[in-house]
């Protein structure tokens, strides 16, 4: 399955009743933003078809009917007019990219890059399993969400408990192929659905429904909360565990919490955003802001404002200029690096001249 | 003050003895050197003595009030990661949970700045680590271990990336911490001739012929095994120990000059009479 697709209309529709039916579950209430009826109270009477609901999203979304490619039919008078529609999915991404950016320091310096995109294959094979478990046994409490939290858990457990560090890149490998296979192997056997399953598990950043941007939000509040309080004690643990361990730092609790919390990140922001969106928010801004930081905390604050800037701009520009929002993402995420380096050069050299 | 205690203390692994039994007992203002071969068992002593590894039997007690600092033989602080010398030294501090306290650091600025101080490594706070030198970097990773204020400073290997000239220095600052503040320091080391030179104690580990021995440096040097094997290094060791005329607070000044590119040398400080 192609994890980097936007849905096309079809799917979209699909989308909405996934979501809905998700909602219905979680008892939360629908969100007019991703219904038709609700656009047709837009202050701008003028705004093209496809700004209504659902239909900007295909049009976001496919990104196939764009005939001029930065040829802006929108504006930005535009997409804040339209604020109650696209403001939610436009914020979701800022949140998702300040928390996994700044969660991402952490993934960069410890060379867990891989785990994130292990963690969302696992989360995925957590989906499918709900899935599965929903149909086949009638657990109908059993969501997609609880299943991809379940996996995360599970997989970060095995990661952190009896694994060296020198083991770890291996195993990382091993959750990676079996959350790829099963996904797959699980997917095919559920032949009902298969469009929401298909939604659930990639996600999609174009139309993202309050419940899921509450939890996003809850998520952001509580994590940040936690990173902020116990940064110290996370840093000593990436920087130097035997260190910490010796100045008596609770280093397994504090490994597990790390481990923890990225995997709370990537499987919510996998299941709202989708893969590649998260996959990008997770390493890229961490890179960056290291390069251009002279301290960690800075790495850390400067990860998350990149972070939250690639959610927010990369949404504006596929709302701008038609383009798939994961991949929107993805790539003024990716702008980062070069903007580091340029900072990093320009520091560089200032000091350079400045030095007596 | 006792900080340490093993008695019949076996380590290895898997349930297998790597070494014969150790007994040891480790005050304040004792210089503890571990030494032997590569693969004698330094290490996995050293790692059991911190408590990484279970002993297979044995007692291993540390007084109840030690605070362990611990100076690693290599930074493991990747290059990539952005920090300076006083961020360094400034995450030393934190014990147990106290990384819950935001105003923890603030509240130990006096204790970093004088671990920076006697480590010699106040010039360099703003400097980003990872471009210093080895020496350096060990006498950063030092003040990292001292700005906690231990009792007790377990160093393994801290000069094995350095050379000669380095590592003389590196055991002068080691040597002059252990006076100044009284501390008990314990450390890994291959290099027998200047381990002699510094040491009040050893640990001599032998797997080789199955021998540990244990005691201040003089008896383990006087012992027959030690006297076979390596009497001629130890015994020129404690002689030129004994040789030292200079004070203290030259060696000191000495600390500094080579810090300033001074001409080598040898004078530095040692108190002669605490030995046995």
């Amino acid at each position: 399955m192609d994890e980097t697709r936007e849905p096309d209309a079809s799917e979209l529709e699909a989308l909405t009743r996934a979501l809905e039916q998700d909602e219905a579950a979680a008892s939360a209430p629908a969100h007019e933003a991703t219904h038709a009826p609700a656009a047709e109270s837009l202050p701008h009477a003028d705004a093209p078809a496809e700004l209504v609901g659902a239909g900007h999203a295909e049009h976001a979304g496919s990104g196939l009917e764009s005939a001029d490619f930065l040829d802006p039919q929108m504006d930005l008078g535009m997409f804040f007019s339209s604020w109650d529609l696209f403001g939610d999915s436009a914020l979701a991404g800022a949140i998702a990219g300040a928390v996994l950016g700044f969660l991402g320091v952490y993934v960069v310096l410890r060379r867990m890059v891989f785990l994130s995109a292990a963690l969302s294959q696992v989360a995925s094979l957590g989906i499918v399993g709900a899935f599965f478990l929903q149909l086949s046994l009638g657990l109908a409490w059993f969501s997609p969400l609880l299943g991809a939290l379940l996996a995360t858990f599970v997989a970060i457990t095995a990661l952190t408990l009896g694994v060296s560090a020198s083991r770890r890149d291996g195993m990382l490998g091993f959750v990676f192929l079996l959350g790829a296979s099963g996904t797959i192997l699980l997917g095919t056997q559920i032949v009902q659905e298969l469009q929401d399953v298909q939604t659930l598990l990639f996600g999609t950043a174009v139309a993202v429904v309050p419940g899921d941007f509450t939890r996003l939000l809850v998520m952001g509040v509580v994590l940040g909360a936690v990173h902020l309080v116990g940064w110290r004690g996370f840093s000593a643990v990436v920087f130097d565990s035997e260190d910490a361990n010796v100045r008596g730092l609770p280093t397994q609790a504090l490994e597990l919490g790390l481990l923890a919390t990225i995997a709370l990140a990537v499987s919510l922001s996998t299941r709202v955003l989708g893969a590649l969106p998260t996959f990008a928010f997770s390493v890229l801004p961490g890179m960056a802001a290291l390069r251009m930081s002279r301290n960690v905390p800075r790495a850390l604050w400067t990860a998350a404002l990149l972070g939250g800037l690639a959610g927010f701009l990369g949404y504006l520009f596929a709302f701008l200029f038609e383009l798939p929002v994961g991949a929107s993402q993805a790539f003024v995420a990716l702008l980062t690096l070069p903007l580091a380096q340029a900072v990093h050069l320009i520091r560089t050299r200032v000091r350079h001249f400045a030095a007596p | 003050m006792k900080t340490l205690a093993c008695k019949d203390l076996r380590v290895g692994y898997g349930g297998e003895p790597l070494l014969p039994s150790v007994n040891l007992e480790v005050e304040s203002g004792q210089l503890w050197a571990i030494v032997g071969s590569n693969g004698s068992g330094k290490t996995t002593l050293l790692r059991t003595l911190l408590g990484q590894q279970a002993p297979i039997s044995g007692e291993l007690a540390w007084s109840a009030q030690a605070r362990i600092g611990y100076v690693p033989q290599r930074a493991r602080l990747d290059d990539e990661a952005p920090s300076r010398v006083v961020d360094v030294v400034r995450a030393g501090v934190d014990r147990g949970w106290s990384f819950l306290n935001p105003f923890h650091v603030r509240r130990h600025a006096e204790a970093i700045a004088r671990a920076m101080e006697d480590t010699h490594t106040t010039h360099l706070r703003h400097e980003a680590f990872s471009q210093l030198s080895e020496g350096q970097k060990q006498r950063v990773l030092m003040a990292r271990a001292m700005a906690s204020t231990p009792d007790v400073l377990v160093l393994d290997e801290p000069t094995s990336a350095m050379d000669m000239q380095a590592e003389h220095d590196v055991f002068l600052l080691i040597d002059r911490l252990r006076h100044v503040r009284g501390i008990a320091i314990m450390l890994v080391s291959h290099h027998l001739p200047v381990v002699a030179e510094f040491a009040t104690h050893v640990l001599l580990l032998d797997r080789e012929c199955d021998i540990v021995l244990t005691g201040p440096i003089e008896q383990v040097a006087s012992e027959h095994h030690c006297r076979a094997r390596y009497g001629r290094i130890l015994q020129e060791g404690i002689e030129r120990r004994s040789q030292h005329l200079c004070a203290l607070d030259d060696s000191h000044d000495h600390l500094h000059d080579h810090e300033h590119h001074a001409p080598h040398g040898h004078a530095h400080s040692h108190d002669e009479a605490e030995h046995g």
